[in-house]
């Protein structure tokens, strides 16, 4: 189930390579551990072989990953590498360079520091004699070092690192494979669990096979499972929380953060709820930030002189900066880069970037010039920052292009100014805008920006965000099976949503500042539903003469305000003294509609 | 009990306002051969009305023992169950509901109901009437699919149980269900119908009614017997003994638009569209349906427009009213209305007044 072939590792023999370097520490099995001789690092390791599967497969010891990470042999090997070899194609640059000192991480010292004493201070102290939890929280956006940043230190405090890696997910023709070998499918989270719970109850044992039993033990869960539904997370997070409690190895979880601009995504905002509850159990947290510009760049000219790749100090600072702050990401950019003149050695390693999609490269090789945007990463901007732009409608103040003869003219009334700013669609890609909140929230926001004297404007708008609501109401009725048909239609609907609103503001206010609301028809849309199932509700038992379904219209427009006026009560009671005595009854009755005002008041706050 | 209730009519005998029609439904039952039925007409025309006696016709008094079931369906719509839950209102005899509350997944609730009635089909001793009957509201409402969904079980179990459906507006009832149905247009009563059934009920509640006073209920009412008939005994709570030029309390939503009606009136500007929006969703938030709120809009406009725009005005408040439909948030188009409308007037005033 998911399990490959150990791997040979290299140690510091030059002709060796990794096929998967990264991949090796999650199939190490904790079982083979002990034939790796972590003092003597310039031995060559006999291959693992592979436990057989029938054997093994009833044991969740198989589907457990524990591995170690052996920093002193990678360490040794990156050091050959680095003296004596030009360049070995078929590795990556981020595991060749993998940083192996605390000075060559490029995250901030303080972050580094800070964790190095937690940890530091775990792993001194006798188990459980510290108040707080053993649980440190990493979190960060991906590529920042976290991971690095742990395997640093652990080699640097002689400690082993164990980790948890996600086992690989059963492929469904393995599991058809599987299931009619008789082999029972355990998921993934549920070995999770009872990995969390093992390390709970009994700590980790390893020192019966390391021999070295001084040296301390770190835990690293560097991927979570993957939770889908709601469910599968609280057992997740129920499970984490318990270790936080009651762990006594010092643990390190890393959390990658996907940037919150996605509220839309569910992933995203329970990764944030899980922090906090975390958090809240007494786990300690080091958030990481994006690695500044100026690290990368060292880490880049550091790696480019081992390399002995000439490259321009400008080129670097490019590189640098379409990297946004993720490191792993800049040194495969400055590989790839390096390639480039050499269509040799591209071709031999093209194989090993797979994470580069082809054209990209082909783009690289043909144009020269420009490598303005080759390595970026795709800029993704927030929902905020998109609807900034969209609102706040920056345009050129005059029209520089000079128009074409042949170009089609629009009357001095339509055209506008072009743009200072990407075309909408693009924008609207790169915020991942999903066409329907895109719109109410222009909807919501957009009369602000007028004009206090463009009524007209305000029209147009409002037009063209009724167009975009119709597009996007064809879709949902027609309940299209076609995801393309689908696709189309959103994107259409956010198209003229967006440029209706950029066309019909031709009169901006005076730019100042503008708060961006939340768009309040979601509120009003929630109450709205709870208000009509209120009424299909109390249709029945406020009124005893009520013996029909009527509609929600009628009962809103006609029969409220007048009950309201009447004073009608749900009590049964008003019914029999109805026709007698008159005062008595409107005395009876001005109390209740006291009663039924405060009721309202209740139904006009929301 | 609410007037409306108390003096609704019980048995097609005691029909005041439909008399014709209730004859002919008699007729048409006592030939035991009852067809499937749709009644449609205007909100508060006594469509209702009609068909509770009509049931009570059938199937004598039982008919009006009615219970409130809250009941949950588990339907199998082949790869999945969808749970709905749904409110009847049941008796021996007859079943009705709103399969409009459903939502978008009505076409299931309407075959798998008419499945269940046709179940357990109740069997006179000679063997007669021995069909239940399905009442639906709002058919009008009911999805496309829906309506398909329904030709077909009505054919299928006609054997085994009648359909009375009601809907305001038989255009919106394909065109297949339509022809499947005896149809009975209910018309909304005249003024002076509504004079009669006000002045029936002052007679029965011991009321003295100033001459005029019905007359201007019944005016005011837009000839919905329901409307007169509820505003009537407004008026009663609010003051007794009547008189004649009583104030007749109009509905408070009413009122609101009005108020929204002069703001748009006094100022046009997108910082008074937003503060309308922000009135509108008031009004849409208490379920008070955008298509009234439109309508009335237009209405209170109108009465404070030159009659050089109303023209223009009524023909945008059409164009957006048509798109609402079409649309899917209603909010969009009723400020798109309010804009074009603040646009136009702003033209007009500026034109006029320089």
């Amino acid at each position: 189930m998911g399990k490959r072939d150990a791997i040979v590792l290299s140690s510091s023999d030059d002709d060796d390579y990794q096929p998967f370097p990264r991949s090796k520490r999650s199939y190490e099995k904790p079982k083979s551990k002990s034939s790796v001789t972590r003092t003597n690092p310039g031995r060559a390791k006999k291959p693992r072989i592979p436990n057989s599967r029938l054997a093994k497969q009833s044991s969740n010891v198989d589907e457990m990953r524990l591995a170690f990470r052996d920093f002193d042999e990678v360490l040794n090997g990156f050091k050959v590498s680095a003296g004596s070899r030009k360049s070995n194609a078929k590795e990556l640059w981020v595991d060749k360079h993998k940083p192996c000192s605390l000075e060559e991480l490029a995250v901030n010292k303080k972050k580094v520091e800070e964790v190095k004493s937690w940890l530091e201070e775990r792993l001194r102290t006798p188990k459980g004699e510290i108040g707080g939890s053993s649980v440190l929280i990493i979190s960060g956006p991906a590529g920042v070092g976290k991971s690095a940043t742990v395997h640093v230190i652990a080699s640097k405090l002689r400690a082993q690192l164990c980790e948890w890696n996600t086992p690989t997910p059963t492929i469904w023709q393995e599991h058809v494979h599987n299931s009619s070998a008789g082999m029972n499918y355990t998921s993934k989270l549920d070995e999770f669990e009872n990995f969390v719970e093992r390390v709970r109850k009994y700590g980790l044992i390893f020192s019966s096979f390391d021999g070295n039993s001084k040296s301390s033990i770190i835990l690293v869960i560097d991927d979570l499972p993957v939770t889908n539904g709601r469910l599968a997370f609280e057992r997740l997070q129920r499970c984490l929380v318990l270790l936080v409690r009651s762990t006594r190895v010092p643990t390190a979880i890393l959390i990658t953060d996907y940037g919150n601009e996605d509220s839309s995504d569910l992933t995203a905002r329970w990764m944030e709820e899980l922090q906090l509850s975390l958090e809240s159990a007494g786990a300690s947290k080091v958030a990481f930030n994006p690695i500044t510009n100026n690290s990368i760049k060292k880490t880049l000219s550091r790696i480019c002189k081992q390399e002995l790749c000439n490259v321009a100090a400008e080129e670097i600072d490019l590189i640098a900066k379409a990297s946004g702050g993720d490191i792993r990401h800049a040194i495969t950019s400055l590989q790839l880069f390096c390639l480039k003149p050499n269509t040799e050695l591209y071709l031999s390693s093209s194989n090993s970037t797979p994470s580069y999609p082809r054209e990209n490269v082909d783009e690289l090789n043909t144009s020269s010039g420009g490598f303005s945007s080759q390595y970026g990463r795709d800029e993704t901007l927030t929902l905020f920052h998109a609807l900034g732009k969209f609102l706040h409608n920056k345009r050129e103040t005059e029209n520089l292009v000079a128009l074409d003869q042949n170009a089609f003219r629009v009357g001095e009334k339509f055209s506008r100014l072009p743009f200072k700013m990407d075309s909408p669609e693009k924008i609207l890609c790169q915020a991942h805008g999903q066409s329907r909140p895109i719109t109410d929230f222009l909807h919501e926001n957009v009369l602000d920006f007028l004009s206090d004297e463009a009524m007209d404007d305000a029209w147009t708008v409002a037009s063209y965000l009724g167009d975009a609501d119709l597009l996007l109401a064809t879709f949902r009725r027609n309940l299209t099976r076609h995801s393309e048909t689908e696709n189309v239609l959103q994107s259409a609907a956010a198209s003229v949503a967006v440029r209706g609103v950029l066309y019909g503001n031709f009169h901006p206010s005076p730019s100042r500042w503008h708060a961006i609301r939340k768009p309040k028809l979601w509120q009003i849309e929630h109450s709205l539903s709870h208000n009509q199932n209120e009424m299909l509700r109390e249709r029945f038992t406020a009124d005893v003469g009520w013996t029909r379904l009527s509609e929600v219209s009628v009962i809103a427009t006609e029969y409220r305000p007048v009950l309201k006026w009447v004073g009608y009560r749900r009590t049964g009671d008003v019914e029999t003294q109805e026709s007698e005595d008159d005062s008595l009854q409107r005395m009876s009755l001005d109390e209740e509609s006291e009663i039924c005002e405060e009721d309202d008041d209740d139904i006009e706050d929301w | 009990m609410l007037w409306v209730d108390k003096y609704r009519p019980k048995t097609l005998a005691q029909v005041i306002v439909h008399e014709d029609i209730a004859q002919n439904l008699k007729k048409l039952v006592n030939e035991q051969d009852c067809p499937h039925l749709l009644f449609y007409g205007p909100s508060g025309s006594g469509k209702k009305t009609l068909i509770m006696a009509l049931l009570r016709q059938i199937f004598g008094p039982s008919a009006e023992k009615v219970k409130v079931e809250n009941r949950n369906w588990k339907i199998d719509a082949g790869s999945r169950t969808i749970d709905l839950e749904l409110t009847t209102l049941t008796s021996t005899n007859h079943v009705e509901l709103s399969p409009g509350d459903a939502g978008f997944q009505d076409r299931y609730i309407v075959q798998e109901i008419i499945k269940e009635l046709a179940k357990d089909r109740p069997l006179d001793t000679k063997g007669k009437k021995g069909f239940k009957v399905l009442v639906l509201n709002e058919v009008d409402k009911l999805s496309r699919e829906a309506q398909h969904s329904l030709r077909r079980t009505m054919e299928k179990y006609s054997a085994y149980c009648r359909l009375i459906l009601c809907c305001n507006s038989s255009s919106k009832v394909t065109e297949a269900i339509r022809s499947r149905c005896l149809n009975i247009r209910v018309n909304a009563p005249s003024e002076e119908q509504i004079v009669k059934v006000l002045e029936f009920i002052g007679k029965k509640e011991g009321l003295q009614l100033p001459s005029g006073f019905a007359a201007r209920i019944a005016e005011k009412s837009n000839r919905n017997l329901r409307r007169a008939i509820l505003s009537f005994e407004t008026c009663r709570v609010q003051q007794y003994p009547f008189t004649s030029n009583q104030a007749i309390p109009p509905m408070d939503w009413e009122e609101y638009i009005s108020e929204i009606a002069t703001d748009i009136m006094k100022e046009q500007s997108p910082k008074r569209l937003f503060q309308v929006r922000g009135k509108v969703y008031e009004l849409l938030v208490n379920c008070i349906p955008p298509e009234i709120v439109l309508k009335r809009l237009l209405y209170e406009l109108l009465k404070k427009l030159d009659a050089e725009l109303k023209h223009e005005v009524c023909h945008w408040a059409a164009y957006y009213e048509h798109r609402m439909r079409l649309g899917q948030k209603a909010i969009f188009h009723i400020e798109a209305f309010v804009a074009k409308f603040m646009s136009i007037y702003k033209a007009f005033l500026i034109a006029t007044f320089g």
